[in-house]
This record gives structure tokens, C-alpha cells and sequence, in this order.
């Protein structure tokens, strides 16, 4: 018994020297950052250590960052139960409204260089290599027999874009060919494609893993991360749809959580992000520049889309939210 | 008939039985159990040990099983102090509600976790019911004491559940002997109860603390999921896995795999041993 106690008292003892806490920095400071899935690599690998030497060298102080990934909703959920984030990279504006809503983030927030919009990237198809299913565009998805991994639009913001994107593309080249715009077919493929939906993983990271391991024939995604995949080496193929949107992700600062010493360097560090250093680490990273187009001829891996448009192709993420992702999808899609 | 049972019990020469039901519960649990498990080693391992060691040394990952060995230890020590508590005044008093309150103890085994998590938010966050007149300083959420809470709430019936059983068989004829010899409550509680309680307790501990440092579904919700700040072992794997990085994910696994076998194998050993000194 007594031994027993002795190992309790000395593990106890060992146990509180390293009860943990956030680990002291030491003078000097940290953003904490959270962003939807994609953005972790063009974050880690370059803007941070970009940032941190720039600040350096400005201040001679150091910064640190600290980081949380997952999909767009569910960064946006944390944030409103009060996650501690000082910057939220988001996926869809809708999540900023939300934010504002609860007094966390300026109504102002766009009133930046580029309307608050932090970088941008097309929606593509990935297939398996050789394209067994002959898919060309989002039409094909809707096919019997198609097994297609999408998001899911509760959690994932990209889940979001790829509804808009299969929508918005029919309603496009109906009209390049009519003038009219076809709503009719439009929510024709928007219902065959979810038809052949087989999962729908949390956040566009988690789709990319679940097809990456081999499940499913397609899957609807950033251009990035079919990019990455195939930089990756993964047995894959980019599809390139006539018509697809451009996915534009708004980067805020929540002011709730930052305190008045840490205003400078939170700000300064959202600034940087619209800078041409960082726009052009973007690029490197496969995401495009949303504030000078030019920058985009250095990736060379960029496809060339026919026919894009943008969520102003619906009026905004004010009009594009009710009146696509909510009565079309939500009502007559999912319900179906 | 019953020429047939007595063919059926083989009273004499090889049991061909043992042999067959021995092969089929290996089978059976072959590939509900084993392959899985031998999956996460193989390919673990599968990128060279190299790999494996630099995913495993990688300061995050070390933070991830850090934090998580830690707020599973408190986590464990609250919850045998009031398992203990609890078995004792259940186990000894009769009155109004006890069963009541059993099932409330309870309660929390067939809780999904994330419901686990988002009560807790709900009552501690900047805008739960408590959380909303907490200033910043005292904040809970989002903390490792988050983590801690959400671990004894999950784990809170396991300690109980060992303990409880054992207290109620026990033979109470030490018990009566020792009050009959002059020794205060507490005495006979620290002298005679507590020592016949020992299985029972490090059994309890282990449980609870196993259960803890594979607690995934509430600390995602309450931890704020900060890599080196706030992620334990569990959302470290699944972090990894989401981006893709299989490899590193699976060496934490192999460690929390390995851990567990440990847990389980110490439960197992050292029973007989703490009940037999």
C-alpha cells in the first residue's frame, strides 16, 4: 500500500512540474491563426517564416504562430463558441456575416485592398488516371454508376463553392448558347450529381485524403488540391469543367480576441497577406493571386478554364447563399 | 439422448474441440481486431524506421502525447478520488435516490462524447450558462483544463463501475473488527478498507486512464484543436490524417496502440499480484 502511495505522490509530482499551458514565448508574440483545410501549406511553408523574417528585421522582435485547420463551418463554430483565434483565413463570406453577426469581426472588414478577399482558386474535377469514366465536365458526374466524393456543405465551405459551381456552370453556358439562363437544367444536374454523392467528408482536406486512399471515381475540389496530388505523385487527373467558379477565401481579423498590444503586429501580419511577397508565395503554393493576375503565369500548373465566373455571377454570397446553397440545394436538392 | 451427451462431453482421448474453438475465436477476431491493428504497424513503419522516428520526435507530435498523458493523469486522479467517494457512500448507506444517483453516475458511458463536449462548451464558454460570467483570465474553454474536464466527464463512471462492485461483496467482518477494537472511522477506512480496495483502484486507474488518452469525440469540441498548444495525441492523428499525412498519423497511433497493450497488460498481471500481497 505504501509503495503504491509513494508512486502516486511521485507521479503526481512529476505531473505538476509540467501541467501544461500555452508554452511561455518568452518577450515575444503569437497569431494565432485559424483557416479553413487548404490553406495549411502556403501558411506553414512560407507566408509564416516570410512574416516572421519581415518583422525581424522591422522590429526586431520575434512572432510566433500557432494554427488550427478544418473546414470553413467549423472554424466559424469554434470561433463563435470562443476559440481564441486572432486571424480566421475562411473559405465563404457567409462565414465572415456569421462572425460579424456576433460581434467578433468589424462590419468593415472588406474595406481592404481587394475587398478583404485574401487569395482565389478555381473548382475542378479529379479523376483516376486514364479517366476510366471519360468525365468532361459536371454533366458526366450526374451519370449512372458514378461514385463521387463530395464535401459536405454543413461543415466545408469548398462544399459550398461546389454546389455554386455545378449550379452556376449550367446556367452559364445556357446562356452563352440561348441567352437565356436554363434553371431547370441547372437543378437537373445538381440532382443527379448529389444522387451519386457516396460520402461526404467534413472539410475539402478530408475529401482529398478519403479519395486519395483509394475510395471513390471522382471527387470535386480546389484546383490546388488537384495540383498538390499530382505534384504528389498521385495516380489522378484534373478535369477541367466549360464552366466552373473561382473560389475567393476572406481573410479577418477577430477583434474580440486580440487585446490592444497585440492589435500592431495581428494587423500587420493581415496586411502582409496582400502583399506581392506573400501573393506570390500563394501562387508557388497553387493558389491564385487575388490581387495581381499577373502573378499567376510563374505556376505553370494552372489550367485554363473557359468560361469562369465568380459568386457576383449570382448576385453575391448575400443573394448566392439564400437563393442557391438554401432553396435550391437544401430544399429541392438534398430533400429530394 | 443421452448417449448422445455423453459422446458430446469426451470424457476420454484428444479433445478436438479446444483446438477448433481456440482457431475460431483467433479468426473471428482476426479481422475485426488484429488486421486493423497490424495495419496502423505496417504501414507505420512503412516509409523506414527513419520516417517513423522523425514523424514521432516532431515537437508537435511530442506536445500532442505530452498533453494528452497529463490532463488523462488529473483527469484519472479526480476521478478515483470520487469513485472511491462515491462507491463508499453507496456501497455503505442505504437512503432515498441512491439508485438515482447510480444511474446518473452512469450516465455518461452511453453519452456520445461530442454531446460530452458541446455540453461542456454550452455551460463553460464565453457564452454558456457559467462561462458568460467568467472574465478572460479565468476562461476554461479552449484550455488544457478543458481537456481535463472533458476527460473526467467521460471517464466518470469507469473508476465507480470497478470500485463500486468490490465495495459491495466485500466481506465486512475486518470492517466490524476493527471498530470493535477502538479504531475511529477513518482508521478502519485507511487500515482495513482502502488495502482490500487496491485491485479495484489501480484496475480503475488504468481503465480510466486508458479511456482518457484515447478521448477524441469532447476534446475536439473544447480544445481549440492548436497544434502545440491545445492538440492531444487523438486530434493529432486525426489533424494528419485530414492532411494527408498518413505516415505521421500513423506513428502516434502505433504509440497509443503500444500504450494500450501496455495498460491492459499491467491490468491484467498486476490484479492477481496486488490482490494476493
Amino acid at each position: 500500500m505504501k509503495t503504491f502511495i509513494c508512486g502516486l505522490i511521485f507521479a503526481a509530482m512529476i505531473c505538476t512540474g509540467c501541467l501544461p499551458g500555452p508554452t511561455s514565448t518568452g518577450g515575444s508574440k503569437t497569431i494565432t491563426v485559424y483557416a479553413f483545410s487548404i490553406m495549411k501549406e502556403s501558411l506553414e511553408r512560407d507566408i509564416y517564416p516570410a512574416f516572421k523574417e519581415k518583422w525581424r528585421q522591422q522590429h526586431g522582435e520575434e512572432v510566433n504562430f500557432t494554427s488550427s485547420f478544418a473546414g470553413s463551418e467549423t472554424i466559424t463554430n469554434q470561433i463563435l463558441q470562443g476559440a481564441p483565434a486572432d486571424i480566421a483565413i475562411l473559405s465563404i463570406e457567409m462565414d465572415v456575416d456569421r462572425l460579424i453577426q456576433a460581434g467578433q469581426v468589424p462590419a468593415d472588414w472588406w474595406v481592404t485592398a481587394e475587398r478583404g478577399i485574401v487569395n482565389r482558386t478555381p473548382f475542378v474535377i479529379l479523376v483516376r488516371q486514364g479517366n476510366p469514366l471519360g468525365i468532361t465536365d459536371f454533366a458526366d458526374l450526374a451519370k449512372p454508376g458514378v461514385k463521387l466524393i463530395h464535401p459536405d456543405p454543413v461543415s466545408s465551405g469548398g462544399a459550398q463553392w461546389s454546389i455554386l459551381s455545378i449550379y452556376g456552370s449550367e446556367l452559364k453556358k445556357s446562356e452563352a448558347a440561348t441567352g437565356a439562363k436554363d434553371e431547370a437544367k441547372a437543378l437537373d444536374t445538381l440532382k443527379g450529381v448529389w444522387k451519386n454523392v457516396i460520402s461526404t467528408p467534413g472539410s475539402a482536406r478530408e475529401a482529398r485524403t478519403q479519395f486519395e486512399t483509394g475510395y471513390g471515381d471522382a471527387l470535386i475540389t480546389y484546383e490546388l488540391e488537384g495540383l498538390l496530388m499530382k505534384q504528389a505523385g498521385a495516380p489522378v487527373e484534373i478535369v477541367v469543367p466549360k464552366s466552373t467558379i473561382f473560389s475567393e477565401h476572406p481573410g479577418v481579423v477577430v477583434e474580440r480576441n486580440i487585446s490592444a498590444e497585440e492589435r500592431e503586429v495581428v494587423y500587420a501580419f493581415r496586411n502582409f497577406l496582400w502583399s506581392d511577397e506573400a501573393q506570390k508565395a500563394f501562387v508557388k503554393n497553387n493558389f491564385r493571386s487575388s490581387v495581381n493576375e499577373s502573378f499567376d503565369a510563374a505556376n505553370a500548373g494552372f489550367v485554363k478554364i473557359e468560361m469562369p465566373f465568380t459568386v457576383h455571377y449570382f448576385g453575391g454570397w448575400k443573394k448566392a447563399y439564400p437563393d442557391v446553397i438554401d432553396a435550391i440545394f437544401r430544399k429541392q436538392v438534398k430533400g429530394q | 439422448m443421452s448417449a448422445n451427451l455423453s459422446n458430446l462431453r469426451h470424457t476420454h482421448g484428444f479433445d478436438l474441440v479446444k483446438p477448433l474453438s481456440v482457431a475460431a475465436l483467433v479468426l473471428m477476431m482476426l479481422p475485426l481486431i488484429l488486421l486493423p491493428l497490424a495495419s496502423i504497424f505496417i504501414f507505420g513503419m512503412s516509409a523506414g524506421l527513419d520516417k517513423f522516428w522523425d514523424s514521432l520526435t516532431a515537437p508537435d507530435a511530442i506536445f500532442a502525447l505530452k498533453l494528452s498523458i497529463v490532463t488523462s493523469f488529473w483527469a484519472t486522479v479526480f476521478n478515483i478520488v470520487f469513485g472511491l467517494f462515491a462507491a463508499y457512500v453507496l456501497a455503505r448507506y442505504q437512503f432515498w435516490g441512491r439508485n438515482a444517483i447510480i444511474v446518473l453516475i452512469s450516465i455518461p458511458t452511453a453519452i456520445p462524447t461530442a454531446v460530452a463536449g458541446f455540453a461542456l462548451l454550452l455551460l463553460w464558454g464565453p457564452y454558456g450558462l457559467l462561462g458568460q460570467y467568467l472574465s478572460d483570465e479565468y476562461r476554461i474553454m479552449f484550455t488544457p483544463y478543458a481537456i481535463i474536464l472533458a476527460n473526467i466527464f467521460v471517464t466518470f463512471p469507469l473508476a465507480f463501475g470497478v470500485i463500486m462492485p468490490v465495495l459491495e461483496t466485500m466481506d465486512r467482518s475486518l470492517e466490524e473488527a476493527s471498530a470493535t477494537i477502538g479504531a475511529s472511522r477513518w482508521q478502519t477506512f485507511w487500515h482495513v478498507t482502502l488495502p482490500a480496495l487496491r485491485g479495484a483502484i489501480v484496475g480503475g486507474a488504468l481503465l480510466t486512464f486508458a479511456r482518457s488518452v484515447g478521448e477524441f469525440g469532447s476534446t475536439i469540441l473544447v480544445s481549440g484543436n492548436l497544434s502545440g498548444r491545445t492538440q492531444t495525441a487523438p486530434l493529432y492523428i486525426f489533424a494528419k490524417f485530414n492532411e494527408g499525412q498518413v505516415e505521421a498519423a500513423n506513428a502516434i497511433a502505433v504509440v497509443l496502440a503500444v500504450f494500450s497493450f501496455i495498460i491492459f497488460s499491467i491490468l491484467f498481471f498486476a490484479r492477481d499480484w496486488l490482490e494476493t500481497e
